[in-house]
């Protein structure tokens, strides 16, 4: 009996020892399984849960003028994006109203696809607020960088733009995409259950801000050039054209600017070919602009002086089956007077006497056909034919600048030689590029001085260039009239550049600036179109600059501040710099605006008018209608 | 009294003293951090207000609009070269 009694004790026992060994077996079997076998995928899922990350948008880098005024700059603007499959359909309809779209436009983006759709990209606060606190679900605000350019068409050509995903597409902004992008940071931090952060958060990978990029450029000067190019192209109804403003000594690029100008800031609403900026990617022939290089060529050869006499054949002048004309018809002309009379026969007289390869080197040198180092993309080297392919007529025409191409800047770039007494050096936008490359002599010191007082007289009241003058300066310069090219390959008839290139002031020059006006409708002549505007530029970028005006009083120069006071009266004559524009006033501006004019106003949106129909004020009547667009 | 004082006694107080300190000094550590985070937005809300300021002070000081202002607003006209003295 005991031992029956001693067998079921022990079996029990040794059942329930059993039992627990399984149990710890099974512990053994599952502590294996989590701690090795699922070890890999449950820590995941543990620091998925516990920790997060973050991405840190790095902000593009900002372009600043010399000044350190702001040229570009990107601020962040909320998106509005939704989870398409969670936006209940009988909420679409408010969304569409406050997002300001129709109802069908976002049902259709909404259906695109279930996950991440945009809704509205770079939206005004105020809209994404409202939004908000819609509260529809699966609706969300996210954080997105739009580009900002304040001085708007006056640098739209030069900066170009940004595309919505903050990619550089066009000018600056494109050449210099890698400098300027930031890169987005990584940041890994801990959560506690409450899903606030932990302070042990580490950077997976550190973001890094965009590079700022100084230009040389200066925003008054810029603007100066802007609105003197622009109100002299209104005045002839031109098709265009560009200036560019250059300091002779270091090659900084003072001003580039283009007409017609685009905003960059609303680039959508331009064509494509408005974008381009002509002071670099359009070639012209410069005409009589190149003479003083071909005078220089033969004063080099040592052939020429200034008083050497050139017959120039009383108007025309037969070189094989073709025929030179002047405008002027002359006899005997000096080297001075070929170029202050702007004779084509004595140009072309000078060049074949002293051959094609001295004037092709002279072309070289002074940096015609080729680009001219400033990096920006799309730049033009211009044509300039390999020397081998000079006979007589083509030597004859290039002296006087047919069947040459240039660009603007190579233009600039080339009178600064003259201006910089025969050294050439490369231009520059960069305020940390300047002074990299090592001028190069191009012409002696002396010629370069005798060329420049031919220039002088040319600007003379016996000169073509006359207009070109401010009071209380002196001006080298050289005018140019060119027949544009045809896609033939012969001339237009009654299509023209103007053109007119100089510097000042003649005993220190500070400034190059080069004007084209393309297809002049009132007059063809450099000196009549493009001269009134390198004056206006020059008469308010010298003063802006310090540079103080002179008159001439008995033959000498004296500085005014030494000459008692004398008070001058305010001229009340009608502003060059008269604009039309509305851009950039805020919606009370535009209101007194329309007010005093009676106009009737329409306004959409809020913030700063960036777009106005139509676009010039001046000829709107009472009672008729203005339309402004406005935004943030 | 003095009987219920050990000199054993002082290992659990010092552990019990230190381990206090520790979980006061977390919870420092996170008060500390839900701080420096709020800090940080609003550090960052105070920059891109600047950036926004800087942008709007450069678009209402661009020479275009003082130009018209000076224009319309004060009456005036671009010196001539002649009427611009410098010291």
């Amino acid at each position: 009996m005991i031992s029956k009694e001693h067998t079921f004790i022990r079996r029990r026992i040794e059942a329930v020892a059993g039992i627990l060994a399984l149990g710890i077996l099974m512990l053994g079997v599952r502590a294996v399984d989590l701690q090795w076998l699922q070890a890999d995928h449950l820590t995941n899922l543990a620091e998925k849960q516990r920790y997060r990350q973050f991405t840190t948008v790095a902000p593009r880098g900002p372009i600043l003028d010399q000044k350190g005024r702001i040229l570009a700059k990107s601020i962040e603007t909320p998106s509005i994006a939704a989870i398409a499959g969670e936006v209940p359909s009988d909420r679409i309809n408010e969304l569409a109203k406050v997002l300001g779209v129709s109802h069908k436009k976002l049902q259709h983006k909404l259906n695109k696809r279930k996950g991440f759709v945009w809704l509205a990209r770079q939206v005004p606060p105020a809209v994404a607020r409202k939004v908000m606190a819609l509260n529809v679900p699966g609706v969300r605000q996210e954080a997105e960088w739009q580009r900002y350019h304040p001085l708007g068409p006056e640098t739209g050509h030069l900066l170009g733009f940004v595309g919505i995903d903050g990619r550089g597409l066009e000018g600056i902004e494109r050449t210099w995409n890698k400098q300027l992008s930031g890169e987005s940071g990584l940041r890994q931090v801990r959560r506690d259950a409450r899903g606030h952060s932990l302070p042990d958060g580490h950077w997976v990978r550190e973001p890094a801000a965009g590079q700022a990029i100084t230009l040389t450029l200066d925003a008054s000067i810029q603007s100066i050039a802007y609105a003197a190019l622009a109100e002299g192209v209104r005045n002839q109804n031109a098709k265009g054209g560009s200036v560019v403003v250059m300091r002779p000594q270091d090659g900084a690029i003072l001003a580039m600017t283009s007409w017609p100008g685009y905003n960059p800031n609303s680039f959508r609403h331009y064509r494509p070919s408005d974008w381009r900026n002509r002071a670099i990617t359009d070639v012209f022939e410069p005409g009589s602009t190149l003479k003083p290089f071909t005078v220089a060529a033969a004063l080099e050869s040592g052939r020429w002086q200034p008083d050497t006499q050139v017959y120039c054949e009383k108007g025309a002048m037969r070189i094989a089956d073709y025929t030179i004309h002047d405008d002027h018809a002359e006899e005997w002309l000096d080297v001075t007077g070929v170029l202050v009379r702007s004779s084509n026969i004595g140009s072309a007289k000078m060049a074949l006497d002293i051959g094609a390869r001295p004037l092709h080197n002279m072309m070289e040198k002074a940096g015609f056909g080729r680009r001219s180092g400033t990096g920006l993309s799309g730049e033009s080297s211009g044509i300039v034919l390999p020397p081998e392919r000079w006979g007589p007529v083509e030597t004859a025409n290039i002296a006087f600048g047919q069947g040459i191409a240039v660009t603007p800047l190579q233009l600039a770039t080339a009178f600064s030689v003259l201006a910089n007494d025969g050294v050439h050096v490369t231009p520059s936008l960069f305020a940390d590029q300047l002074g990299q490359h090592a001028p190069t002599r191009v012409i002696s010191s002396t010629i370069a001085h005798q060329v420049t007082q031919m220039l002088e007289y040319a600007t003379s009241e016996d000169g073509t260039g006359s207009q070109a003058v401010p009071a209380g300066y002196h001006v080298a310069g050289k005018t140019g009239t060119a027949q544009k090219p045809n896609p033939r390959g012969g001339y237009s008839k009654g299509k023209y550049n103007a053109v007119f290139a100089g510097f000042a002031p003649v005993n220190d020059p500070q400034l190059v600036i080069i004007v084209l006006v393309d297809e002049p409708q009132k007059s063809i002549y450099g000196g009549q179109v493009a001269a009134p505007i390198f004056r206006q530029i020059a008469e308010s970028a010298l003063p802006y600059l310090g540079i103080p005006a002179r008159f001439d009083r008995h033959g000498d120069e004296q500085d005014l501040s030494n000459q008692t006071w004398r008070t001058m009266p305010i001229v009340a004559k009608e502003s060059i710099l008269d604009s039309e524009s509305l851009f950039g006033m805020s919606m009370r501006e535009v209101r007194h605006f329309s007010a005093q004019r009676g106009l009737r106003l329409h306004v959409h949106g809020s913030g700063w008018v960036i777009r106005q129909k139509p676009t010039a004020t001046s000829g709107l009547k009472h009672g008729e209608t203005l339309e402004v667009w406005l935004n943030e | 009294m003095s009987t219920y004082l050990k000199p054993w006694l002082l290992i659990p107080a010092t552990a019990a003293a230190l381990a206090g300190g520790l979980i006061w000094l977390s919870h420092l550590r996170y008060e500390l951090s839900l701080e420096t985070q709020r800090v940080t937005t609003e550090k960052k809300s105070i920059e891109q207000e600047s950036n926004q300021l800087r942008l709007e002070i450069a678009s209402l000081t661009r020479p275009e609009r003082l130009r018209q202002y000076a224009r319309d607003s004060l009456n005036m006209a671009p010196p001539s070269p002649m009427q611009v003295i410098h010291q």
